[in-house]
């Protein structure tokens, strides 16, 4: 039994165990979209890649779940490379044609294959996920990220969003990088997506399809491209208000899809763009110290020019 | 022994024979200019160098190594930075971290090493800071450090891409147009920043439109012209050159 | 064994000249803004939508409910450009493709809401057009006369288009502003307009294959337009995006291929062999089979 769990009312429990998930699942994506500019309209296949790994894992292998999980990120992150090392030298839109691609193939061959449920899917997934366990990987995920931010790696990613040939020219081996930053961000996936199936139960293949891999993007999108405070944001604005506001699916996607038109033409860098942990952490030195440079507007970032 | 070696070297984009069996010599320690009317090539020579196009025929050669076939960023690591005519900044990263991003091949932590952020790789990146500063001062941005690169005025950018040039400590400096769009005061200074840049013991190979202010400080000039090589030599007899004379008087309306 | 082959043969050329007129759309638009215009599909479901409306709704003969779907399709396209695309035509192309998926989303959900979640059916074809008959080719081929119709209409429309390119001033521009966007404006052509030309004309090529789809299948469904849409474009891709002609031949193509496939029993793979296609093609040969190469400048 953890720390956190049985605390709330089940039912807020169930949304904070929700939002830690799409929190981590939206991380994934920033890495790929956000930081490194690739847009990935397949995020929910490395997802279910997860999930479906480990529930087998746990189901038929008996596996403990932190195995489970970690078969789940890892054969995500396999695939991403699989995928990623011929489709990453496509520019942008071919690069998105194909990530959203394998996400339909992998859907349809969930369908056809039986061993695992076909269209029926898997059921009986052992209700693992606590909101313990949510948390402390949501935390591991967030130091993870702001380090990556901040290193050597990190600065190499975001020199590809905004400038490929120049990057190349200052010594980064894009490919190479970009093929890194995917397996990370689609093991990431495939965490988020092994929780997921621990705490869902039960998984169809259609859960994880385009509309899944969109609703990831609106999280990133909202919150800011490239920043994580941002996408923890909009990761939890777009869990919990639909949870608690009983939207149904139809409207929530409506809504959806004018965001993503309304954000890019009006806010393209987002709720929170530019802003990072160390932005706020430098701000707030800056407020306990007053004197000191008071009027330090961050730069935005998210998006190339 | 030269520095920089091409042998021959031709490119064709489909009709277009941009550049046209050009032979190039850069020996270590000289400013080298390579000047030409609009379009004449030069920007493709430098494209040709760091290896953005491969070459249709002829051969590069650095410190005896054929460049021919390596990437970009191999080629960096083994000593050559430049910068671009239509400045190429990450606009949306801070100026420091510009500079930072150019010391990337003199540098090693992995994505392991983020992850893990060992002691080395805090070292390492206290190196990489502290360089980066070095360029700035250099190039007399150090006051921009935090700035995103993209607010910075026209000149300032430019500096900026030299000083993220000098990050990766090369020693052949590609420079394309670096004086375009300064002004008179702004050129001056730049000129300075160059000679004390060869001062330092780099070779400087310099792309300029402009042949007034090559003269200053050149070595040596070489002069492209519809892709082929005009002519090659002192500033002095350069510019005596019949051949150039009637090439920038061909084009140019003064 | 070979005359099922037939059947699919002439099945696949049915539905791979409406992948044309789709991809028509999608190769105009790529041609001059460079973006993949994912709102593309819901059109062609949007023409589907009006024109079953007109019929039901309205009683109007089928051939005023084509031209009235690809009418009100043509300004649809060019208010979704209004809005959603040209205030991003300086931005990055990663926010104008965002954008333009947030309006494929939106509309398709709009459907949904508006007409529900179950399929519409289109009246039977004896009532708005005429009673189905089955013509023997040779070999035991077989070609009805709904088939004849949709194909001969979807060439007819392209030939059109093949000539107003070639022909009409506004024609010209188009192919000068797709060759080099900045050189025609430049030269004083009116690239907005020619921008919403290219909607226009895009837009009622895939309301055409919409009305012509809807019949063809006999129903339409609000998330008709992703599938469907996804071919289109694969078809525009394998064509050479830019090209014309490269793009009613991959229509052709992959609607022939898709056919094939459900022939030989793979026909719960079709819509992953469609997709195997188009990452196939990406990565061999990006420029598709009529697009030609270009050297990005530096
Ligand atoms: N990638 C390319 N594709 C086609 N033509 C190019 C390309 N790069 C350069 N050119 C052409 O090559 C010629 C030389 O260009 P460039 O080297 O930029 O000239 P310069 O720098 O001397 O002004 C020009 O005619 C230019 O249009
Ligand atoms: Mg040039």
């Amino acid at each position: 039994m953890g720390l956190l769990d049985g605390l709330l009312p089940a039912y807020y429990e169930s949304i904070l165990i929700t939002v830690g998930i799409y929190i981590i699942l939206a991380l994934g994506l920033n890495l790929i979209t956000g930081v490194t500019g690739q847009l990935n309209l397949g995020h929910a296949a490395y997802m279910c890649i997860g999930a479906y790994t480990s529930a087998i894992m746990s189901m038929h292998y008996g596996m403990p779940f932190i195995v489970a999980i970690l078969a789940g990120g890892l054969l995500a992150a396999a695939f991403g490379v699989v995928i990623g090392y011929p489709t990453l030298r496509l520019t942008g839109d071919y690069l998105a044609i194909c990530t959203l691609g394998f996400g339909e193939i992998l859907k349809s061959v969930l369908y056809n294959v039986p061993a695992v449920g076909g269209a029926m899917g898997l059921a009986g997934i052992p209700p693992k996920t606590t909101l313990t366990i949510v948390f402390i990987v949501m935390i591991i995920v967030i130091i993870s990220m702001v380090r990556v931010e901040s290193s050597r790696f990190g600065r190499a990613l975001v020199a590809i969003r905004e400038d490929e040939i120049a990057a190349e020219c200052n010594g980064i081996n894009a490919t190479k990088y970009k093929l890194q930053m995917f397996s990370l961000g689609c093991f990431i996936a495939g965490i988020g997506g092994a929780l997921w199936a621990h705490k869902i139960m039960v998984l169809q293949p259609r859960d994880f399809g385009f509309l899944k891999s969109i609703e990831i993007l609106n999280m990133v999108v909202l919150g800011g491209l490239g920043s994580i405070p941002g996408t923890i944001l909009g990761a939890t604005v777009l869990t919990s208000i639909p949870e608690i506001l009983r939207f149904s699916s139809e409207y929530r996607m409506l809504l959806y899809g004018a965001l993503l038109v309304a954000m890019m033409i009006f806010r393209p860098h987002g709720l929170m763009g530019g802003v990072s942990f160390n932005s706020i952490a430098k701000r707030g030195m800056r407020w306990l110290k007053p004197g000191d440079k008071p009027d330090d507007k961050p730069g935005q970032k998210g998006m190339g020019g | 022994m030269p520095l920089l070696e091409l042998n021959e070297v031709t490119i064709r984009f489909g009709g277009l024979i941009a550049v046209d069996s050009v032979d190039l010599v850069i020996e270590k320690g000289e400013i080298l200019s390579l000047i030409g009317p609009n379009g004449a090539g030069k920007s493709t020579v430098f494209n040709l160098v760091t290896g953005i196009y491969p070459p249709t025929a002829g051969t590069i050669t650095y410190k005896e190594q054929r460049l021919n076939g390596k990437k970009s960023y191999h080629i960096n690591r083994l000593g050559i930075a430049r910068t671009f005519q239509n400045i190429r900044l990450f606009p949306e990263l801070p100026v420091l971290d510009n500079v930072k991003v150019g010391r990337h091949c003199r540098s090693k932590a992995s994505v392991f090493g983020a992850l893990l952020r060992t002691p080395a790789v805090k070292a390492e990146e206290k190196a990489i800071e502290q360089k980066a500063l070095e360029c700035l001062e250099l190039m007399g941005l150090d006051h921009k450090k935090d700035e995103a690169a993209k607010n910075l005025p026209y000149g300032e950018q430019r500096r900026l891409e030299i000083a993220r040039a000098m990050a990766s400590d090369p020693e052949l400096l590609l420079l394309d147009e670096p004086a375009a769009g300064m002004n008179s005061t702004e050129k001056k200074v730049l000129v300075e920043k160059i000679t004390s840049i060869r001062d330092m013991g780099l070779t400087v190979f310099l792309v300029e439109h402009d042949m007034k202010f090559v003269m200053g400080i050149s070595d040596r000039v070489a002069v492209l012209d519809y892709g082929r090589k005009i002519a090659d030599g002192s500033p002095t007899e350069v510019q005596k050159n019949p051949d150039v004379i009637a090439a920038y008087l061909g084009k140019e309306v003064v | 064994m070979l005359s099922n082959l037939l059947v699919q043969l002439i099945n696949g050329i049915a539905l791979g000249s409406t992948y044309a007129l789709i991809a028509l759309g999608y190769t105009m638009v790529y041609g001059i803004i460079l973006l993949i215009n994912f709102a593309h599909g819901e059109i062609f479901m949007a023409g589907a939508f009006v024109g079953l409306m007109l019929v039901t709704v309205f009683k109007v003969h089928i051939i005023f409910a084509f031209l009235g779907a690809m009418l009100f399709c043509m300004i649809m396209g060019v208010i979704i450009e209004k809005i959603a695309y040209k205030p991003l035509r300086r931005s990055t192309r990663l926010a104008a493709l965002i954008s333009a998926i947030g309006v494929s989303i939106f509309l398709s959900n709009l459907a949904n809401l508006v007409f529900g979640a179950k399929p519409t059916t289109f009246p039977p074809t004896e009532e708005i057009l005429f009673k189905i008959q089955t013509y023997e080719l040779i070999a035991g081929a077989q070609i009805t006369n709904l088939q004849i119709l949709t194909i001969v209409t979807s060439a007819v429309l392209m030939v059109c288009l093949q000539y107003f390119i070639k022909k009409s001033r506004i024609g010209k521009a188009m192919r000068a502003t797709s060759q080099d966007y900045d050189t025609a404006a430049l030269m004083g052509v009116n690239v907005n307009r020619i921008i919403s030309y290219t909607f226009a004309i895009g837009s009622s090529l895939a309301a055409a294959g919409g009305v012509l789809v809807g019949i063809y299948f006999g129903v339409v469904k609000y998330n008709m337009g992703f599938m469907v849409g996804l071919k289109a474009f694969t078809a525009a891709v394998l064509g050479g995006i830019g090209s014309i002609p490269g793009a009613m031949f991959g229509g052709l193509l992959l609607g022939i291929g898709e056919m094939l496939a459900v022939a030989l029993g793979l026909s719960s793979y079709r819509d992953a062999i469609a997709f195997g296609i188009l990452i196939l093609v990406l990565l061999i040969k990006p420029t598709g089979l009529f697009g030609t190469q270009i050297q990005k400048k530096v």
